[in-house]
């Protein structure tokens, strides 16, 4: 099931992490767009340098590590999940109705005592990691803004005293 | 040219006029106007590595936002660190290398809270003797700023750059301050508005602290990188000093015994800088450090200690902060860390009990992040969760807060702790702050004050508090070196020289009397350059035979 980077590490199923990604993400950004965004997690697990040094908090001396690869306990998570479905119905998780994903998925998260999506690093879940690492991008601001505002990237400074230019939201 | 003279068995001799001991942004501006200004050979020893080049800034800038990786590489030398230490960033060009780049002055009060207010200590030197500094500091580093109102912002000449302009956030939230009573502008900043120094326009990446992709934002590596280029100073890195050494036959310092790092962790080699002039520009921790190390049995409490005040009066300002939930429409990282800045409660006139703070105004988005469980704790997920981030984001945060004067205790200390050594057997640094007797019985009516403020302000925009809170660390450290008339109670005078020794100077931070209520790094510039002045004076002026 599981795929290995190139690292020699083990990675997510990919076939699964698009099946999670279609239960998590909205539909709003279209089948294309939840492609993208799980092609973007997945890359973003490949390029991650587990034990590199963290940037230093301010107002503080201590210098910490980046956690540990992330991607076997991710794997095993959705690993676990197709397990159920199979044990349950005989169906791979990539195969059940999107609601019966989410149904999932909602079990699975039931117990997170935040309600804050944390940083993709920290996301003890796989599916909060891949919504955390979506939500996290200037793309999925802008969706939520229905605007131009392209956080976090190069933009002429003199256009920061304008409104973000309006995104017209296709119809849903 | 510096003289070098490598000898076998023995220490590596390095002779200089002026040996300057740190690289960060106060060394670099005293070596530029040194250099501009006199005929002199100067040395730069700095303990740490080579900083990132700006060419590379944009890569490591990317992984610092996907993984929160330190951009910075190799920025820490392992074993030195200290107790209460607000970073260990040491490499080519400091701490500034991560600063954010805020640039206000401290207003005409901070120089004179014991004559005006009757707390504290007054700085021997005037706010008004410091204009011309503050605007050769903001010339040399490039500020972009606004002038307030003259009446709560006083300065002589205009910024070198136009402001940088507001968001459309920052004029929502400037008409909300306005409708509280309270005149807010741009916050001065060394990031470029327009081209300057030969470096790019800001941007708004949205990262200036920790690292700017593109330069605009000034950072110390740009002055050295000039300086090197023109060999007018010879920045010697990876070069940890140790000690300085007194002449026998004076107080004069004759030499600082330093060890050049070995990369693969050994014990590195010995090497001692000659000079005329010995300039200590190592920062409010490191400073005071070397001074207490230099101890010997002539000066068993360390040089420049007459006074048993080095590595005391280590000040800085604490803040008060809130969120407040506003009915505006705020868009997240139009610019995120440029904010609104006041000085009208650091100027407040006669008041019955004393209270004096900055106040600054930053988009924020404090309650308006996406979440995946709704108020009723089900999952959300889909479009359900961006429905629901939606419609938290149709109104807008903004984040307040107010740094405020704390007066230091002369036990606010910098001591040596001989229980914590470095690779080189040398006891690292302990910081303890602790406020004055007076200023610990002002806290919690300078906090009350403050939150009082935040909820009328809250009022005024028809919002309220999400929450509000204090951070108890003192933020932009400095003292520990602390400048004054009296060689009884102070180290250096007001331009850097020790009472104890005519060729030692200490510059910027570490000579702060108080941390004033406002980002300090401009003034510490300012008073490093006011330093740099009569540091210069016994050199054969540029242009003189």
């Amino acid at each position: 099931m599981a795929a290995v980077g190139r690292s020699g590490n083990v990675r997510p199923n990919a076939t699964l992490l698009e099946a999670l990604g279609d239960a998590v993400l909205p539909a709003e950004v279209g089948g294309g767009g939840i492609t993208r965004a799980v092609s973007q997690f997945q890359r973003w697990m490949d390029e991650y340098r587990p034990g590199a040094e963290a940037n230093h908090g301010y107002g503080t001396g201590r210098i910490e590590q980046l956690t540990t690869d992330p991607r076997p306990l991710w794997q095993a998570q959705l690993a676990a999940l197709d397990a159920d479905t199979r044990r349950n119905g005989g169906q791979s998780f990539a195969a059940l109705a999107r609601d019966r994903r989410q149904s999932l998925v909602r079990s699975a998260l039931a117990g997170e005592r935040s309600d804050a999506l944390p940083s993709p690093l920290a996301a003890r879940h796989v599916a909060l990691a891949l919504l955390a690492h979506f939500y996290d991008s200037p793309a999925a601001t802008d969706l939520c803004y229905d605007a131009h505002i392209g956080r976090q990237t190069c933009r002429p400074l003199g256009t920061q005293r304008q409104q973000p230019v309006a995104i017209e939201r296709r119809a849903r | 040219m510096t003289l070098i003279v490598r000898r076998q068995g023995r220490p590596e001799i390095v002779e200089s006029d002026i040996c300057i001991i740190g690289s960060g942004i106060s060394a670099a501006m005293v070596a530029e106007k040194l250099v501009e200004e006199r005929q002199a050979r100067i040395v730069v020893v700095e303990a740490g590595d080579e900083t990132v080049p700006l060419a590379e800034r944009a890569a490591h800038r990317a992984r610092f936002v996907a993984y929160g990786e330190n951009p910075w590489g190799n920025d820490h030398i392992d074993g030195m660190t200290a107790d209460g230490i607000q970073s260990r960033s040491m490499q080519v060009g400091g701490l500034a290398m991560h600063w954010g780049g805020v640039t206000p002055r401290f207003s005409p009060e901070d120089f004179r809270v014991k004559s005006l207010y009757g707390v504290g200590h007054d700085w021997p030197v005037s706010y008004e003797e410091l204009d011309p500094y503050y605007q050769e500091a903001e010339r040399r580093i490039g500020v972009a700023g606004e002038q307030g109102p003259p009446a709560l912002d006083p300065r002589e000449k205009p910024f070198p750059m136009p402001a940088l302009p507001l968001t459309d956030n920052l004029e929502l939230l400037q008409r909300w301050a306005d409708s509280a009573g309270i005149a807010m502008w741009s916050q001065p900043s060394a990031k470029n508005s327009v081209p300057y120094g030969g470096r790019a326009v800001c941007c708004r990446n949205d990262t200036c602290s920790p690292v700017c992709p593109v330069g605009a934002k000034y950072s110390p590596d740009f002055t050295w990188n000039t300086l090197r280029a023109s060999k007018q100073v010879e920045l010697i890195p990876r070069t940890l000093v140790r000690r300085l050494v007194v002449d026998d036959q004076s107080t004069r310092i004759v030499r600082a015994e330093a060890v050049r790092r070995d990369a693969r962790g050994g014990a590195g080699s010995p090497v001692h800088f000659r000079a005329r002039t010995f300039v200590i520009a190592a920062g409010y921790a490191w400073s005071p450090h070397l001074l207490l190390l230099s101890r010997s049995s002539r000066f068993p409490n360390g040089l420049a200690n007459r006074s048993g005040t080095v590595g005391k009066y280590m000040t800085g300002h604490r803040n008060v902060f809130a969120f407040v939930k506003l009915p505006l429409r705020l868009y997240p990282g139009l610019n995120e860390q440029h904010s609104l800045v006041t000085k009208q409660f650091m100027r407040p006139g006669k008041i019955d009990r004393y209270v004096r703070h900055d106040l600054r105004v930053w988009e924020s988005s404090v309650g308006r992040r996406p979440r995946f469980k709704g108020d009723d704790g089900s999952v959300l997920l889909g479009d359900e969760l961006l429905a629901d981030w939606r419609q938290r984001s149709k109104e807008g945060t903004a984040r307040v807060r107010a740094y405020y004067d704390v007066i230091p205790d002369r036990e606010s200390a910098l001591t040596l702790n001989d229980s914590a050594t470095n690779g080189y057997g040398d006891p690292q640094p302990k910081l303890t702050f602790r406020d004055s007797p007076e200023s610990a019985a002002l806290r919690a009516h300078t906090e009350d004050s403050i939150k009082v403020l935040f909820q009328r302000m809250a009022r005024a925009g028809n919002g309220e508090i999400i929450r509000t809170g204090v951070d108890d660390f003192q933020d932009h450290p400095a003292g520990g070196c602390r400048m004054g008339d009296d060689p009884a109670t102070s180290v250096v005078d007001s331009y850097g020289r020790t009472h104890d020794h005519e060729n030692l100077f200490v510059v910027g931070a570490p000579t702060s009397v108080t941390g004033g209520c406002a980002n300090a790094t401009l003034t510490f510039l300012a008073v490093a350059l006011r330093q740099a002045k009569v540091i210069g004076q016994e050199f054969t002026a540029r242009g003189s035979s």
